[in-house]
């Protein structure tokens, strides 16, 4: 395993070479408004710290969860030849299982991002 | 290879004290990761090469980044008052604790110690002897985790939608 | 000791065989595009332009490194490091010739899969670190688009090993070279996989995340220099990897005629040179996709990925073990 010690630590000291290399060569300055956020030439209000919609976590759950089915089925899919069709249909249960739930999430419309449906109607009523 | 599962255990054990003294919890996430990596490479030494990649995959590719999303999300950033934790760290409520702790650890040594188990009594263990055990032994198991994550998945919509009214129109981008 | 002395060589050879192959591709990335729309393109500096990628890493290199003062500086420095570690690393496993290969690692493709799920950790850290509004809706857009895109790469992918039996991808090479190039009985499994890639080093038409009429630049705008430039760069690190992958997955990675040479050096060399024109079509394919859509809107690409994806993904899987059992 040694070959990849050495390319993880080659990789490591070419990419900390970039860094501090634009670091020394790069020029300075400080003017008035060098220290700002850059939005557009908009002067920034408030701060960027916001809080988000719950869509996103979502999106995050949903990875998580299939990601851990993904690695059951990893399992599976290593062992096949020799489980043959009894693990074939322990499979299917398991990923039936998981296409329930996303069946449900969608019908329910959990897999719409973004505002819901109901406010952009809302919104084209005004 | 026995270097390597001393330093990547130093690794792990450094990164995990990290992990409970930052301040900034996007810090001490990222120290986790650091930590479950050198878990990792540990699995990797002992010969259990897959699970060391599916380590990797859920822990420090899945469950870390939904921490570190969850704190972007709520932009928690660091406290303004660590009273709380200050409060932790006194000894009346860490003296109880870390006594159970050197009790298992002592036992843990002892089971070690009397079981007369080296570091490198792992031997190389191939993905597809993990998959036919989980799919032959363990499946009941593993259809009882399909359950369990249809489960976690309904409840996470569900809990996470109460909250869905309260925020505005902000933030769909 | 001549084996050491050769391994040694593979690696400075990989390392510094990408390092110039993603730069190269931002040239031929922009003499492409100016070819398809009808002008030059850059052509001044050095034969065909091809010395402008030098000038503008020379350039990149001079300009100041500026780190916010309102940023998060560790988190902030860390960020495009992780993406050019994480994807730099992933070409450990990839078999260039027949043992041409960094490590022949025997859960190889799982460990691309490890090494492109931490890549993740670079847009959402550079987009929270920098403490800028359009930065933070960037890094969360990357963020989203890769974890959704994430789980049917892994899945996209599992058709491969059903068919060859091991995560090994110099044997998954020599199985695809004792039976047929994946392409064919995987062209679902194919097609799932490159566009899963395309969102992973978000390209257009999945570049939302950098959409610069909305966001400046994502996640990097607060980034200069070669900061900057290393997003930058990882991105065609990105592009390459999943070029490599491809060919080694679907088309039979060094397979080919061999023009009568059987032996010695000169076999290898052959082979490589049909892995690297393979791969060289899958960039220029990646540069066509760039020249041809336009971007979907957002919500729309995250619904993409799990209502048509994801169940394709399975759908493939289910089906390519049905056959491969009924056919035994």
């Amino acid at each position: 395993m040694w070959p990849l010690l050495v390319f993880i630590a080659a990789v490591m000291v070419v990419v900390a070479a970039q860094i501090v290399l634009s670091h020394f060569l790069g020029q300075r300055h400080r003017e008035r408004a060098t220290g700002e956020p850059y939005e557009s030439g908009i002067v920034s209000e408030g701060s960027a710290r916001l809080r988000f919609s719950a869509t996103f976590y979502l999106v995050a759950m949903l990875f998580v969860i299939f990601d851990l089915e993904a690695v059951y089925i990893f399992s599976w899919v290593i062992s096949f030849r020799e489980l043959g069709w009894s693990g074939y249909f322990k499979i299917f249960v398991f990923i039936a299982i998981l296409l329930a739930s996303l069946v449900y999430l969608w019908r329910i419309g959990a897999l719409e991002a973004g505002p819901p449906k109901r406010r952009l109607r809302e919104a084209e009523v005004k | 290879m026995t270097i390597a599962f001393y330093v990547a255990s130093a690794v792990a054990l450094f990164a995990t004290l990290m992990v409970v003294t930052r301040r900034n919890p996007v810090h001490a996430v990222l120290y986790l990761m650091v930590s479950l990596l050198a878990v990792a490479v540990v699995f990797f030494t002992l010969g259990a090469h897959f699970a060391a990649a599916l380590e990797v995959i859920i822990y420090a590719g899945a469950i870390i980044v939904l921490f570190v999303f969850m704190i972007m999300l709520l932009n928690i950033g660091p406290p303004p008052s660590t009273r709380q934790e200050s409060l932790l760290l006194t000894p009346g409520i860490w003296v109880g604790p870390s006594a159970l702790s050197v009790l298992l650890a002592g036992l843990f040594l002892y089971v070690i110690l009397a079981g007369g188990r080296s570091v490198q009594a792992g031997s190389y263990v191939d993905a597809k002897t993990v998959g036919i055990s989980m799919f032959e032994i363990y499946f009941l198991g593993v259809e009882l985790a399909s359950m369990i994550l249809l489960a976690g998945l309904v409840g996470a919509y569900h809990l996470g939608k109460r909250d869905l009214p309260d925020e505005a129109e902000g933030g769909n981008g | 000791m001549n084996e050491t002395l050769g391994t040694l060589l593979i690696i400075a050879f990989v390392i510094l065989g990408v390092l110039h192959v993603a730069p190269g591709l931002i040239w031929l990335e922009r003499r492409l595009l100016a070819l398809w729309q009808d002008r030059y393109g850059p052509n001044r500096v050095g034969p065909f332009g091809l010395f402008q990628v030098l000038a503008d890493a020379i350039k990149m290199f001079f300009k100041e490194d500026w780190i916010p003062p309102f940023a998060d500086k560790a988190t902030f420095i860390l960020a495009p490091c992780i993406i050019n570690v994480t994807a730099l690393t992933a070409f450990a496993v990839i078999p260039f010739a027949p043992g041409w290969s960094v490590v022949d690692m025997s859960v190889g493709l799982l460990f691309f899969l490890a090494m492109s799920s931490l890549g993740v950790y670079s847009v959402t850290l550079a987009g929270w670190a920098s403490n800028n509004k359009y930065s933070l809706l960037g890094g969360l857009r990357a963020s989203a688009q890769m974890l959704g895109y994430e789980v049917f790469m892994g899945l996209s992918l599992m058709g491969v090993v059903l068919m060859s039996g091991t995560f090994n991808l110099a044997k998954i090479v020599e199985a695809q070279q004792n039976t047929i190039w994946y392409c064919v009985p995987q062209f679902l499994g194919m097609m799932l996989f490159l566009i899963a890639g395309i969102a992973e080093t978000h390209r257009l038409p999945f570049d939302l995340p950098e959409a610069e009429a909305e966001l400046i630049a994502g996640f990097h705008s607060e980034y200069s220099s070669m900061k900057f430039g290393m997003f930058f760069i990882g991105e065609y690190i990105g592009i390459t990897l999943i070029s490599c992958l491809m060919t080694v997955l679907y088309f039979g990675g060094w397979d080919g005629p061999t023009f009568g040479i059987s032996e010695g050096l000169a076999l290898k060399l052959v082979q490589f040179g049909w892995f690297a024109a393979k791969t060289f079509v899958f960039l220029c394919l990646f540069i066509l996709l760039r020249a041809s859509f336009c971007r979907p809107r957002y919500d729309q690409l995250i619904a993409f990925g799990w209502k048509i994806m994801l169940p394709l993904s399975l759908a493939n899987l289910l089906i390519t073990g049905a056959a491969l059992l009924a056919l035994e």
